[in-house]
């Protein structure tokens, strides 16, 4: 067992199986006499810009939508470089002297980089930028295969002298559990991405990384800024132990408990919420169930995966949501109607309530079977409910498939009974609907998208898309007062719940539950405990009666 | 056609005024070349983004800007009016 120590990205932690990853493309041996003529030579070249020019537009737009839009400019630099005049009759020149295109790109790019490496600051930057491209460019003229950065085995940590922005935006952090470079620096592109997409980084290892192999066995300990070749049990934990996860149940300061729970869309993810130290599910979504296949699943079927689910926390809640789907999800066996606006029209309760009693009756009996199972408690939560007359019709159905199990002598239990709070609707009616029911679950992913009437996914308003406008704050707190009015208590699902800094916003306003991606749980426990409930409240109190977003960010201090 | 302009903004030729350089001669149909005011220097392409800022040069050095074309001289009045502008 040994230690390497570098700077910390990432506060997170995982152990992992070392997988180097080398960026640099091998040039084949060529002498200037191969060049197939400069007219093929250059229409390579052309066609190599035109590649790189569709990749890199791409790896923008992906990386505004997962990491964000200032984090996307870096792409930008690439495209400008891509067509400058000067690279185009550098490597013309020297063309049409003989070379092969990818002599020309190397040997251009080449004294580029030298001459930007030798000046000071953001020179550095291009010359980095221009590494990137040149790579890129190389890789496409010689037809190279390079890992595949976005598919790699789950388990993984990454191992680079360093990594490039597009490399790092590539990375899925469902499968790496770790990255360690040689160089690099905290404040470097990679770095933020990195950190954005919650994956443990140590940076500027320096070269004794260089002897750790392919195929070796490493905890990151992101906390501690250090590698651990080979961890030991006992060191593994002390090591866990340090970055925070927290098996047990949290509370402020103060003492007021905060569940901290995972948002879970596949069985695969059961695990990673456990090791993360969840203290349940907060959101587990079903449509994993019905999606990509061509009949519904049978109610035996679902029964299983619930049970599974619950048997993932034999201790605690895990609550379910029964099938969110629509216009916009294609289910090949539900004849969904081609709609002009999806998210506006048969989606969620809507759907299991109108168009497919049958399937909705089939998953709340299988839900009632996995409740009467000791491991767990179950919840139970309804999605995109609008009016109090849908609620009541679900509790209608939810009393008969009780009666039938009854009377066929299955045996079952109602589970805790939940809505989701994600429509301005639920949020005026909140009151009434939680007088029905055990609990309110806010989406604030959707109930953003409702109150400011913004889509996500639309790149023209995205910067309405955004939990931190008073309407959508004044939302919540509605939600939670009302909730509590009627002694139902009120949980949030959704990004919000996992950034530190809105945390201790929602904990101010009354939240009981927050329930977010498994990755981010260990360092939101750490955060809750550091809450002063009383402090939050007053500045719950202080955000809401700002008139702008600008004021709530000022007061939250978020620069 | 050549002039020696010394650069005023605080940057020298980098980012914003080495943007707005660019952006400047792309305006123009003539040749444009732009370098050190040093007779042995090479001149780069001065709608080049890359060769400007390449060239480093900080605030206060003189640069020598060459033109050849129809519009030579309104090129070089409209690049020297952004070399001695102090950046806003």
């Amino acid at each position: 067992m040994r230690t390497l120590t570098g700077i910390s990205v990432t506060p997170l932690s995982g152990v992992g199986t070392v997988q180097w990853y080398d960026p640099a493309v091998e040039l084949p041996e060529t002498t200037d006499s191969e060049a197939a003529g400069p007219e093929s030579e250059l229409a390579a070249f052309e066609h190599a810009r035109d590649v790189a020019r569709e990749e890199l537009t791409a790896e923008r737009e992906r990386t505004a939508k997962r990491i964000g839009e200032a984090e996307a400019e870096v792409f930008e630099a690439h495209l400008e470089f891509l067509d400058d005049p000067q690279i185009t009759e550098d490597v013309t020149a020297a063309v049409d002297e003989g070379s092969t295109a990818t002599q020309a790109v190397a040997e251009t790019f080449d004294s580029y980089v030298e001459q930007f490496e030798g000046m000071e600051g953001r020179f550095a930057e291009r010359a980095a930028d221009l590494r990137d491209l040149r790579d890129r460019l190389l890789r496409i003229l010689t037809d190279s295969e390079h890992t595949d950065l976005s598919t790699l085995p789950e388990g993984t940590v990454l191992v680079a002298e360093d990594l490039t922005p597009s490399d790092t935006a590539r990375l899925d952090p469902d499968a790496v559990v770790g990255l360690a470079t040689v160089g690099g620096g905290r404040t470097s592109h990679s770095a933020i991405f990195a950190r954005s997409l919650a994956i443990p980084a140590v940076v500027d290892i320096g070269n004794a990384l260089f002897d750790v192999d392919d195929g070796t066995t490493v905890l990151v300990d992101g906390e501690a800024g250090a590698v651990v070749i080979d961890p030991d049990t006992g060191h593994d934990q002390a090591a866990t132990a340090t970055v925070e996860i927290k098996p047990d149940p949290v509370s402020t300061v103060d003492g007021r408990a905060i569940e901290v729970a995972a948002n879970v869309g596949t069985i695969e993810e059961l695990t990673p919420a456990v090791e993360r130290g969840a203290d349940g599910i907060g959101l587990f979504r079903t449509e994993f169930l019905f999606l990509d296949r061509e009949t519904p699943p049978t109610e035996d079927e679902q029964y299983e995966t619930y049970r599974a689910a619950l048997e993932a926390f034999p201790d605690s809640r895990v609550i379910v949501r029964t099938l969110d789907v629509g216009g916009d999800k294609p289910i090949s066996y539900l004849d969904l109607p081609d709609e002009e606006n999806p998210f506006l029209g048969a989606r969620g309760i809507r759907l299991s309530l109108e168009e497919n009693t049958a399937l909705f009756e089939a998953q709340l009996r299988a839900l009632l079977r996995a409740a009467a199972d000791g491991a767990g408690d179950l919840g139970v939560m309804f999605p995109m409910v609008t009016t109090v007359a849908e609620l009541d019709r679900v509790l209608e159905l939810v009393a008969s498939v009780d009666n039938d199990l009854e009377r066929e002598d299955v045996t079952h239990a109602v589970p805790e009974l939940g809505v989701m709070v994600e429509t301005p609707a639920a949020v005026f009616c909140a009151h009434e609907l939680a007088e029905r029911v055990e609990f309110l679950s806010i989406g604030t992913n959707d109930l953003t998208q409702y109150v400011m009437a913004a889509s996500r996914g639309t790149e023209t308003v995205t910067d309405l898309h955004d939990p931190l406008y008073p309407a959508v704050l004044r939302a919540i707190d509605r939600t939670v007062r009302e909730g509590h009015r009627s002694d139902a208590w009120v949980g949030v699902c959704g990004e919000m719940a996992g950034e530190p800094e809105l945390m201790t916003l929602l904990v101010g306003l009354g939240v009981d539950e927050l329930s977010m991606s498994a990755v981010t749980i260990p360092s939101v426990k750490a955060a809750v405990a550091g809450i002063d409930s009383e402090a939050a409240r007053a500045l719950a109190r202080a955000v809401l009666t700002a008139e702008t977003r600008a004021a709530i960010r000022d007061r939250l201090q978020l620069g | 056609m050549d002039r020696a302009v010394t650069v005023v903004p605080e940057a020298g030729l980098h980012a914003r005024p080495a943007s707005r350089f660019v952006q400047t001669a792309n305006e123009f149909e003539c040749d444009l070349r732009v370098g050190p005011a040093d007779e042995s220097a090479t001149l780069v392409n001065a709608r080049s983004m890359l060769a400007v800022t390449g060239l480093g040069v900080e605030h206060g050095e003189t640069v020598s800007i060459v033109a050849d074309g129809d519009d030579a001289e309104a090129a070089l009045n409209a690049l020297e009016s952004v070399l001695s502008t102090e950046e806003v």
